[in-house]
């Protein structure tokens, strides 16, 4: 790691204003993905702002069906909360099953989605939940916020402090995690609410997670497995790396939301 | 002083039980020290430079702004390290491979290395140097090299083993062959002939210890060494050798080892190490990344396989042939050979023919991996078996059976076998519920067997017993994987004394005879037959103090249950003397009492295995899930059981990962994409099932209590085991290692075969 | 670049020491503190050789900063033991002789521990789960998982 320096922030004012001092400043919140990409020297922050101790960024909160999950929410304690997995269980496992115990223990919400690593697990879900980002400066829509392979629409200095949503009445979410990194190699969260099935896709799309509007209109129409059989996936749209090409992502694409839609729950 | 090697049944006290190893407590609480454990006084950080290119000429390195950077001690480049090797070709590629000196031929080659105050000035400095590097055309597949169109990687290669020497230089370094019998006349008696060609990716030995070392070398010639190693004296050697030292002035202490199998057997940095530390007049530490570990140092051969067996419907076979490419990065090595040595070794067979090339590509040096070689050529071969058995109509392991090897078969490469384990593991097999057990839906069940010579080699053990009866055992082999435990209950039952009054340890280079390293599953072999000649040279002179003691002749002495008693009728009266009763006197009789032994372990007793294994294939996704996995294998004599059963689930496991996930991937331009744990996965815990484990026990002639190897067979058969399964469960047979899910759904469209 | 102070308490101890930023827990623990107990196997959180508690929580220490453990609780695996008497699964590890090498068995005590703090009768399932972050290349993990599975037993009916 290139030098840096610390701070500790106690609550998202302070991190914010800490941020804004800083020539290159970046929050560390659970460093699962910081702390690696300093290590290669992949990133150099002039400063480093702590928020594991801002307590404005903590919490669950399910009142009836409204969501409210803090950004700084570890993924253990995302999957261990009893409301939440009452209401949206697919959330709960989602949590559960990223990575390994200490990632789960370290990584958080926030850092996951202002990541927005194009195999990582949340960005799907926030998509297909159509949950809302809260920032410390305004909230913004999951359809807008996630704008690319590793890019969001946060602003400069932005910070995420939560996420909202409102819990749908089915939702479920399966992955065909990647056999070295465990990311997915795709993952499809399929939630139905007032407005529809909503179907997001991560660690298979070429530009990042993804809507799969076809496979929603397919689903509209009719909420089974076999409904998408006739929807065609164009492979080039789709990631091709080292684990697998575009053309296998396009079928793992279709296999997972087949799945997830026959376990909605 | 003859020492009997042969073997001679008995009842064993401590041999075979189960006790907890010795070096267990400090494993278990953080106290053992590793490699990278280990620090000394004004120790420097040590660090390499390495080449982002797969091949280039290198025209320039200029240090200047690496040496002015405060902090830096020392920068060396090949310069430092002149060429000491006299014409030794292999040790100049070692040399080569540590530091290249003309040209960089993988990424991840070491061109320079600094020594600085601490990690961040040494990074700092290597950013410091400046390399002009003139890039050329690389090849990385064994394929591609073969081809007459090929970049050629050395211009002092020659194609060895073909008569007329070669005049071109050429990436293939060596051709050998073994076999006897025709097999042309053997393929036009079979009924069926079934012909394959196969490939297997390169994978790492993916021991979870980086290389690590202190090197301390003083202005009178003296130096020490610190290091995670199979073998220190090898080290001691080759470094000795490299640097110009004389070789006892350099003193190598094995730290315990975090993993080895095989990758452990060659140095790397560890010479670069000494080169800062004569430059900088301070001890260095050089701990490898992981990224290091993956990029630069050894990974197993990449391999192309052409098999063709035939057989009459009777099922016997009439002929086999096997031509085996296999990659060994830019240095000539054994690893085709070896290949073709051990293809067709578990069959008893008329025509016979395997030829083996050594092909340099622009990848890192290959080292040993486990059973090096075998693994992949038993892939090839015992696909083969499968189809063919199938064509016949014939079940996998009576077709096996009816042409296994046995005592007195020529083998394919050449010796005539004595008691061997392969019909006994295939008949076990047969007989083991595992192969009754019912399958469910896309799910079928594999088996294959697999093979590893096994080697002797020299041993030098030192037994000395204290003042109060106890004993400390010196060897000279590295523990890899328990065998202090095994040495101090070979220890116990020779001098009749309790597991627990035996201390083992691993001796450095200063205090100890030279010793091979811990390789071709030797260490317990090897060292457990001088551990029991040097015990019972402690015998004797334990038995001629009893006899002084008791002013009888020592013939009327026998050694009995830890004891001194006399034969003799006119003795009857004498109560035994114990081991602690003779050693508390020893002063008195004669000074300290120790057994020594040198000797070369000959005969070591090769080694078969069968495996059973069940799969699971997603039709839908080519994942592949092992549901359940036996291996059954031949010890000879399993000396602690725990740990025999260790090297065969460890075996097993690794060569699971190879089968279905590990690889190395390159990029377009030569790199490695995968060179970290994230993108190189090996099995974890949520990847396999029990391993279950039958040791069977054919002793060994050659050893005193019928001791083989049993380190390195367990990896032979799981890749033809696992793909012999998935292509029983899904009806594809796979011919490209791994198998991973793309591969597998590849093959299930029928896009293309495996 | 000045140095951070960081008052902590690592097994029961209070201890303090000075790091720079950049610095993780796994370097102040292992370069600083010389408690080696944990090892730096890929130093990118993909081994789990580094396995440590931090407030009462599994975590790889080398993807912790060392200025994070100001104010925390740190356990590692020379805490495990209680004085000469080792910790259940430290016995049970060794009984079943569920290491070879022995450079990821601090990792996988760890590991284990933490598991059966929270959940003390595991399923094999539970356990291989659980233990999926930490990189054995030796056992094939079918001791391993047997002394965890009866460790458990013992300490659930102690």
């Amino acid at each position: 790691m290139y030098e840096t320096t610390y701070h500790k922030a106690g609550n998202v004012a302070e991190a914010a204003s800490l941020l804004a001092a800083a020539e290159d400043g970046q929050l560390l919140a659970g460093g699962q993905t910081l702390i690696p990409t300093m290590k290669a020297r992949l990133a150099a922050p002039s400063d480093l702002v702590d928020i594991s101790g801002a307590s404005d960024m903590r919490g669950i909160t399910v009142n009836v069906s409204a969501v409210t999950i803090g950004a700084m929410m570890t993924h253990a304690e995302v999957a261990a909360n009893a409301d939440l997995f009452a209401i949206c269980p697919a959330l709960s496992n989602l949590a559960a099953r990223i990575g390994d115990p200490a990632v789960r223990n370290r990584g958080t919400l926030g850092g996951s989605l202002a990541n927005n690593d194009p195999a990582a697990d949340y960005p799907a879900a926030m998509l297909s939940l159509d949950a809302t980002v809260v920032t410390n400066t305004r909230e913004i829509a999951a359809d807008a916020f996630f704008t690319g392979l590793f890019e969001t629409a946060l602003a400069e200095g932005e910070i995420i402090t939560g996420v909202s949503f409102t819990a749908p009445g089915k939702a479920a979410y399966q992955k065909f995690p990647n056999p070295a990194s465990r990311y997915a190699m795709c993952g499809v969260f399929v939630s139905v609410g007032p407005s529809g099935p909503r179907v997001a896709v991560t660690g298979a799309g070429a530009d990042g997670v993804f809507r799969a509007t076809e496979i929603e209109t397919a689903l509209q129409a009719k909420l089974d497995p076999h409904a998408i059989d006739k929807v065609s996936l164009d492979a080039k749209a789709m990631l091709s790396d080292l684990h697998g090409d575009g053309a296998y992502r396009a079928n793992l694409v279709k296999v997972m939301t087949k799945r997830a839609v026959a376990a909605l729950d | 002083m003859s020492f009997d090697a042969k073997y001679k049944a008995q009842d064993y006290n401590s041999v075979g039980t189960r006790p907890v190893r010795p070096d267990g407590v400090d494993k278990v609480t953080g106290r053992a020290r590793y490699g990278a454990d280990f620090n000394m006084p004004g120790q420097l950080v040590g660090r390499v430079l390495r080449s982002p290119h797969a091949h280039a000429r290198i025209v320039s390195i200029d240090t200047s702004g690496a040496e002015r950077l405060k902090g830096v001690k020392a920068v060396v480049t090949a310069a430092d390290l002149p060429d000491l090797t006299n014409g030794d070709q292999t040790l100049f590629d070692i040399l080569d491979n540590c530091m290249a000196r003309s040209k960089a031929f993988y990424d991840g080659h070491a061109v320079a290395a600094v020594a600085a105050v601490d990690a961040k000035t040494a990074r700092e400095a290597l950013k410091r140097i400046e390399v002009e590097y003139e890039v050329l055309p690389h090849v990385i597949d064994v394929d591609e090299a073969v081809k007459p169109s090929a970049p050629v990687l050395r211009d002092d290669v020659f194609t060895g083993g073909v008569e007329p020497k070669p005049q071109t230089p050429s990436n293939i370094a060596n051709r050998s062959e073994f076999g006897h019998g025709d097999v042309d006349e053997g393929f036009a008696e079979a009924d069926v002939i079934v012909e394959r060609s196969f490939r297997t990716e390169q994978t790492h030995q993916g021991y979870i210890e980086p290389h690590a070392c202190v090197a301390s070398m003083n202005p009178d010639g003296t130096a020490d060494m610190w290091v995670c190693t199979q073998g220190h004296f090898v080290y001691r050697q080759n470094c000795a050798d490299l640097l110009g030292l004389d070789v006892s002035k350099l003193r190598v202490t094995s730290s315990e080892i975090g993993g080895g199998f095989g990758g452990k057997t060659h140095v790397w940095m560890e010479p670069v190490a000494l080169a800062l530390s004569r430059k900088a007049g301070r001890p260095v530490k050089i701990v490898m990344s992981r990224n290091e570990v993956f990029r630069a140092s050894g990974p197993t051969s990449a391999t192309s396989i052409d098999v063709k067996i035939g057989a009459k419907k009777d099922g016997t076979i009439t002929a086999a042939q096997a031509t085996l490419r296999y990659s060994c990065g830019p240095y000539e090595d054994i690893w085709g050979e070896f290949g073709a040595k051990t293809s067709f070794a578990c069959y008893g067979l008329k025509n016979v023919k395997s030829v083996g090339y050594e092909v340099l590509v622009n990848r890192p040096k290959a080292a040993a991996y486990r059973a090096p070689s075998a693994p992949m050529a038993a892939f090839a071969v015992e696909s083969t078996i499968d189809e063919l058995a199938q064509k016949i109509g014939l079940d996998s392991i009576e077709f096996r059976i009816k042409n296994a090897a046995k005592e007195g078969t020529r083998s394919s490469y050449g010796p005539v076998y004595g008691p061997i384990g392969i019909g006994p593991t295939l008949e076990a097999a047969q007989n083991h519920p595992h192969m009754k057990a019912p399958l469910g839906k896309n799910q079928g069940r594999g088996m294959a067997c697999g093979f590893w010579f096994n080697f002797g080699g020299q041993t030098c053990t030192d037994l000395n017993i204290g003042s109060d009866g106890t004993a400390t055992l010196a060897v000279g082999t590295v523990d890899v994987g328990g065998a202090r435990a095994s040495l101090s209950l070979v220890a116990a039952e020779e001098l009749g004394i309790p597991y627990e009054n035996v201390r083992a340890v691993v001796a450095d280079t200063a205090s100890l005879g030279y010793n091979d390293m811990t390789d071709g599953s030797r260490g317990t072999f090897s060292s457990s037959m001088a551990t029991i000649s040097a015990a019972r040279n402690a015998v004797k002179v334990l038995r001629e103090r009893a006899a002084l003691t008791w002013d009888i002749p020592v013939e009327d002495v026998i050694w009995e249950d830890g004891c001194a008693k006399a034969t003799d009728k006119k003795h009857g009266n004498l109560p035994p003397l114990t081991i602690a009763d003779i050693a508390e006197t020893a002063g008195k009789t004669g000074g300290p009492i120790a057994g020594h032994s040198e000797l070369v372990a000959d005969g070591a007793g090769v080694s078969f295995a069968t495996h059973i294994c069940d799969v699971e294939v997603d039709p839908e996704t080519g994942a592949t899930k092992i549901l359940r996995y036996t291996v059954i294998q031949d010890a000879g004599k399993a000396v602690h059981p725990d740990y025999v059963e260790g090297q065969y689930q460890g075996g097993a496991a690794q060569g699971i990962g190879w089968a279905l996930n590990e690889e190395y991937i390159y990029g377009e331009d030569g790199r490695l994409q995968n060179p970290g744990f994230l993108d190189y996965r090996i099995p974890v815990c949520s990847d396999l099932p029990m391993i279950d484990t039958q040791i069977l026990e054919i002793p060994n002639p050659n050893h005193p209590y019928g001791v083989r190897g049993v380190g390195e067979t367990s990896i032979v058969p799981p890749l033809a085991a696992i793909a012999n399964a998935v292509s029983n469960a899904a009806g594809v047979r796979m011919t490209h290692i791994p198998m991973s899910p793309p591969r597998i759904l590849a093959a299930l469209e029928g896009e293309s075969e495996g | 670049m000045s140095a951070i102070a960081v008052s902590t308490t690592i097994n029961g101890d209070e201890v303090e020491f000075l790091c720079q930023a950049e610095e993780t827990l796994l370097d102040v623990l292992r370069e600083r503190l010389g408690l080696t107990g944990a090892k730096e196997g890929c130093g990118t959180g993909d081994c789990g050789a580094c396995s440590v508690m931090v407030d009462g929580r599994l975590v790889c220490a080398c993807l912790v900063l060392g200025a994070e453990a100001e104010g925390r609780s740190i356990e590692t695996i020379e805490g495990m033991a209680n004085g000469d008497e080792l910790h259940p699964l430290q016995t049970k590890f060794l009984e079943h002789a569920a290491l070879q090498c022995g450079v990821c068995t601090p990792g996988f005590l760890v590991a284990a521990k933490a598991l059966l703090d929270a959940n003390p009768d595991p399923t094999e399932e539970e356990i291989r789960f659980w233990l999926a972050g930490n990189l054995c290349r030796c056992t094939g993990y079918d001791k391993i998982v047997r002394a965890v599975q009866d460790a458990a037993q013992e300490l659930r009916g102690s």
